[in-house]
Order: structure tokens, then sequence, then C-alpha cells
């Protein structure tokens, strides 16, 4: 497991860390490396953002839940991604539901550190913009999956409903 | 100056009154004197087409004046309508950061002014105003949010009545509505488009609306529907 960003060998892979040295370095002094178990959750929805996960090893279930407790799998997410990005930026609630699926290893880092961050080093902010782009990129698809295959059908398949 | 489609064009961004209250405008005047040189004030008439889902990006679209509707399409036609954008949103943004098609189709539904700004330029833009990258980052953020929000709402809602129960106290809240007891709302699209908004068809939403009537939790006046019952509509979004 690597405790530095600096040493990681999948740095030039993944968006959000392939970012310059003096920048890096001091993403390594705001972040704290844990590890998570399978079935850990790493916030809710609803949930105020208090920051972000970027994960480096492992898997995480995204799901959105609806009042009576019906459960929907949005996405996998892997390693590489930044979760509660959006949230954190926003300053408002995580909007889904972040379950670890195998034991996770994820550098979490507090929302005011994050923003001092961005403010600080303005190309990352260019990152972070690349990295939410994705992310919406993919909630359209899912809306596209799960909206128009309603609109056809009267049952819905695709998405993995639970109660 | 007025155009043909009776706006009143905004030529300045920094003059523009409306600047301080949209997210993406509110920029340091620097910021906000760069963003003029590259950016085309542009007017549009009702029923205009911006950009259609799966053209390859050019350019991002400010809103300044009108709303825009936004859907997708599957292959056999079926459209839906993710939502009504509003004056200050920045219409293709993240086609235009990450080089992807248009993921949605974006059509007037009122006489707009647009302010476009190309691919390159705006990357550029970016790159030189990290305050405006900011901005970027919370509209790409709240977009998020409204997607996540109708994968909800789409996928998890038992039937057609609970959606569209939902989107009218979602449409309610807006302007200070919510706090009456019978709030008020100016219906500005026709069923066929509610339906395709919710996932249903037209004669669904018609027999909804006729149904929602005969119960008196809603009442039309006009072009005005009166929520008559909160308690009811409410309940109905909880459980169709």
């Amino acid at each position: 497991m690597s405790q530095s960003c600096l040493d990681c060998p999948q740095r030039p892979d993944r968006v959000f860390c392939d970012l310059a040295p003096d920048a890096l370095q001091e993403f390594d002094g705001i972040k704290s490396l844990h590890v998570h178990p399978r079935g850990t959750i790493l916030f809710r929805e609803g949930q105020p953002a208090r920051g972000v996960f970027l994960l480096c090893e492992g898997r995480v279930r995204l799901t959105v839940c609806s009042e009576s407790g019906r459960r929907m799998t949005l996405r996998v997410a892997s390693a590489g991604e930044v979760l509660g990005l959006s949230a954190t930026l926003a300053g408002g609630c995580y909007e889904v539901t972040a379950e670890v699926l195998e034991p996770l290893q994820a550098a979490e880092v507090r929302r005011r550190d994050l923003l001092s961050f961005l403010r600080e080093h303005g190309e990352t902010c260019m990152h972070v913009v690349h990295l939410l782009s994705e992310d919406l990129h993919m909630a359209y698809d899912r809306v596209r999956t799960v909206g128009l295959v309603r609109t056809r059908h009267s049952h819905p398949h695709g998405p993995v409903l639970t109660h | 100056m007025l155009s043909p489609y009776g706006l009143d064009i905004i030529e300045s961004c920094l003059t523009c009154k409306m600047r301080a209250e949209r997210l993406f405008c509110d920029l340091p005047t620097a910021a906000l004197q760069s963003f003029e040189s590259i950016k085309y004030a542009t007017a549009y008439p009702k029923g205009a087409v911006l950009f259609v889902e799966g053209q390859a990006p050019r350019g991002i679209f400010v809103l300044c004046k009108g709303r825009v509707k936004l859907s997708i399409c599957a292959s056999d036609g079926k459209t839906l309508i993710l939502k009504i954008a509003e004056p200050g949103e920045v219409l293709g943004l993240s086609a235009a950061v990450s080089g992807k098609a248009y993921e949605l189709t974006a059509e007037t539904i009122d006489p707009c002014q647009v302010n476009f700004v190309k691919r390159d330029d705006f990357l550029r833009f970016l790159k030189e105003h990290s305050d405006a990258c900011f901005k970027v980052a919370e509209q790409l953020s709240e977009k998020y949010n409204v997607a996540c929000h109708e994968v909800r709402s789409l996928g998890l809602s038992h039937s057609a009545a609970e959606k569209l129960a939902k989107l009218l106290i979602e449409w309610s809240s807006r302007n200070g509505e919510s706090q009456k007891q019978e709030p008020r709302l100016k219906l500005a699209l026709t069923h066929e488009e509610i339906a395709q908004m919710i996932g249903t068809s037209r004669e669904t939403v018609t027999r909804l609306f006729a149904d929602l009537k005969k119960r008196q939790i809603l009442q039309t006046k006009g072009s005005t529907l009166v929520i008559r019952n909160k308690a009811a509509l409410r309940s109905l979004a909880t459980t169709g």
C-alpha cells in the first residue's frame, strides 16, 4: 500500500492523481489514508458532505434510495475515482450512498482542506472539472437507461432494485 | 437593442443587472472582461435547437434570457425531458470540458438570448481563470445533483401518479410558493412534454390531471394550477 501519492505507480493513469509534484506533495499533507473492509458505508445519501474519498484500491457501490426504502444501484466506482466530489464542492448533501464492495484503500480529504487546495492550485481545479464531467456523463447514461427503458416496457429492467 | 424576437439583448456581461444572482456570471471583473472577448451574443426564437444529443461539442451556451428544454432520446424516438434550463445556466458544459458528444438535446421553449463560447476558447479561459474554473465545477455539481434526482425519481417511483405528484411539488417549491396554503404554479409545458419528463404517455398525464381535479387536490384557473390539498399531493408523491 503506497503511503505517499508521489510513490504511487498508478499515478500517471489516474485523472486526479496526475498532478504536478508540488501540488501532489501538498495533497499528501491534507489527505488521510484509510483501509475499509467490505460492507463499510463511506457516506450516506442525504448526509451533509464532509469531504471526498479518492479510491486508491478497491470498488464501491453507489446507490440511491426512495422514501419507502427501495434502493437502486447507480453504478460501481473503481480505483482512481473521487467520490463525494460534487456534494463537497457544492456544500450540499451526498447525492448517493457509497458502500464498499471489496477491501478498500481510500485517501480522504476534508472539505475545507480540499477547497483551500483547489484555490491554491488552479490546474488541479481543471482536473476536478474533468472528473465532474465524467461523473455527469455516467449519470446521464443512467438516466437514459432507467428513464427510457421504463417508457418502453411496463416493467423496469437494468437497475438493480432491493428493498 | 431589440432583437427580432422581442428580446432586449444584454450586450455586455459587465453591465448585466442579473450578474450577481447567477452562479457562473458572478466572476471577478478581470475574468468577465476576458469572457467578453470570447463570447458571441445570439438571439434565438422559440423552437430553435442549440445542439443535438450525439453531436460533437463545439462550445458552451450561457443562457442569458429565456428557457431551454433539455432532453435525451431513445433509438425508437421516445424522448425524456431531463429538465427545463433557466437563465444563468451553462449548457453543453460537460461535453465541452470532456470533448465527448453532447449528452442531451437543447431546444428553446421561449425566445432566448444565449452567449456562445467556442470550446477551445472556453478551455483556455478556464485554465487562465481559476475562479471561473471553480464556478464551472459548482455548475457541474448542481447538474450531477439533478441527474441523480432524476435517476431516483424515474427508477424508484412506483407509478406515474407518484412521479407527477413529485414533479408538481418540485415546481410549486419555486418562487416562494411552497410556504402558501394553496401554492400556485404556471403550467409552461403541454401534457405531452410533462409525460416526457416523467417517462409516461400523454394520455396517462391527462387522465392523472383529471383525477387530481376530480379529487379536488388540484384546481386550474386559466393557465395557473392551484394545489388545493398539499398533504394529499405529498402523500401521493411518497406512496403513489
